[in-house]
């Protein structure tokens, strides 16, 4: 051993170590962008991910029916009930109106906000491993116009933001993350706001958490909440998910209330993010004025 | 030491060649099982690097350990170059314990590997969990760190046979067999 710590190995294995903290330290510097190797790495890897991710998610998917068998059943039951109420007013639906109708609401939600602006389709290359949150990442990087901390949404509503950007993938963080808060409003009362950020424990059930809410508020189970636009980050009206249960936090101070994101995270396989939108990074740049002034 | 003929030195040759681009080939199918799906998974690429340190020089075993490292910090999304350090610390330590101290023997790399899965492990719930302070922290601690060690020794087992099945095939071996003597020299 002693020999060995004496040797020119030993000394090419510490400037090699040295070599590999500078990247690691060049890649904090970096903001937002990945380095030029991570993008090669994504780059090449990117068609085996695609279809090794649509293997496990079928695969995922079976087992998943398998083990919750008498949940499914008893959901099952009541869904033809649904069906069976439903059928007397709806006929006629196929594979193809559905597809027409996921790209309607693309475009009904156009219409509600016509100052965003839309990047193309982006498709899920595969969840982040063994991450709590449900991180993933897509194949839209700056070349198509995307850049850190842009919202992604799907049709049925906001789904997180960009953190990590490369040349032709990003990686997104979901709402269930403790580290991304949200402003939002409910959309019934429009009265009621608070902070929407993800918990540990909320997380494990792809719940997310509603906080900082008045106690005398209004809201019940079944509620939507809305992006409240305050923050410059999201914005506005864009739906974030649905009320489950209300309460009173541990110190009594202010209310919470549990939320069940519009989209289903845990199995995406598009998003659109929203490359820009009126009123983006407002706050950010209050705050710098008012910085300015101050100084 | 027996003088090599030039024909075994093009099999020797040949076969080295054939076993790195084999393992790099599992380094590779091992980053695109990681990223694939959104169930837990585990982290393939530590065992699969300690699999190569320990049978080869630790130069070969660092470069190995950091490439592994990177793999893994695109595939857990984690600041790049932090699990090649890691990495490269582990396998050149593996190298060297190997080397000096233990016989290449199963239990011998069952307990490097599961003491190296799980200080990365650990590691990782430390700088990117608990050091941010969430609430309930300690339950990815339980639910998902554990669980990914335990995935990583199980899968360890399963690598280790693979890594034998091909180093029995393809790496050089010190002494030849009184068989392999005779079949050499009725080849020559």
């Amino acid at each position: 051993m002693g020999e060995f710590l004496k040797s020119t190995r030993f000394k090419v294995l510490l400037a090699f170590l040295a070599f590999l903290v500078g990247i690691m330290i060049y890649s904090v510097t970096k903001g937002g962008y990945s380095l030029s190797g991570v993008s090669f790495i994504n780059t090449i890897t990117k068609p085996f991910r695609y279809i090794s991710n649509s293997i496990s998610m079928k695969i995922e998917k079976n087992a998943d029916s398998i083990n919750n068998a008498d949940a499914y059943y008893e959901e099952n039951q009541e869904l033809k009930k649904q069906i069976g109420e439903l059928n007397k007013k709806l006929t006629n639906y196929d594979d193809l109106v559905a597809e027409v109708e996921e790209l309607r609401k693309l475009v009904v939600i156009k219409e509600e906000h016509p100052d965003n602006i839309f990047s193309q389709p982006a498709e899920v290359m595969g969840y982040i491993a063994n991450d709590p949150f449900k991180g993933f990442t897509i194949d839209r990087g700056y070349a198509d116009d995307i850049e850190p901390y842009s919202p992604v949404i799907t049709p049925e509503g906001i789904v997180g933001i960009v953190i990590d950007v490369s040349q032709h993938s990003s990686t997104v963080r979901t709402l269930l993350s403790p580290d991304l808060s949200i402003a939002a409003i409910c959309s019934s009362t429009n009265t009621d706001f608070g902070i929407i950020e993800g918990t540990v424990i909320t997380a494990e059930n792809g719940m997310t958490k509603l906080t900082h809410l008045d106690k005398n508020h209004q809201i019940k189970k079944g509620d939507l909440m809305i992006t409240s636009g305050s923050s410059g980050l999201f914005p506005k009206d864009h739906a974030i998910g649905t009320v489950t249960k209300t309460g009173i936090e541990a110190n009594g101070l202010s209310a919470y209330a549990e939320i069940e994101p519009c989209a289903d995270i845990s199995r995406l396989r598009s998003v659109f993010v929203i490359t820009d939108f009126d009123g983006k990074n407002d706050s950010t740049k209050e705050d710098t004025d008012e910085d300015k002034d101050n100084s | 030491m027996r003088i090599k003929t030039t024909r075994e030195k093009r099999i020797l040759y040949f076969k080295t060649t054939l076993r790195w681009i084999i393992y790099y080939l599992i380094i590779f199918s091992s980053f695109i099982v990681m990223t694939s799906g959104s169930w837990k998974k585990p982290v393939l690429l530590v065992p699969v690097a300690l699999c190569i340190a320990i049978n080869n020089d630790i130069m070969a075993s660092a470069y190995t350990g950091a490439f592994c490292g990177l793999l893994i910090d695109v595939a857990c999304g984690r600041l790049v170059g932090y699990n090649a350090v890691l990495l490269t610390v582990f396998c050149v330590a593996s190298t060297l314990i190997f080397e000096l101290y233990l016989r290449r023997k199963f239990v011998n790399f069952i307990v490097i590997a599961a003491a190296a899965a799980f200080l990365q492990c650990w590691l990782d719930y430390k700088f990117f969990y608990e050091i941010w302070g969430f609430a309930d922290v300690e339950r990815i601690f339980r639910n998902t760190t554990l669980k990914v060690w335990g995935y990583t020794v199980i899968s360890s087992v399963f690598i280790y046979i693979l890594f034998k099945i091909i180093n029995n095939w393809l790496m050089p071996k010190e002494h030849l067999t009184i068989e392999e003597v005779i079949r050499t020299n009725q080849g020559a």
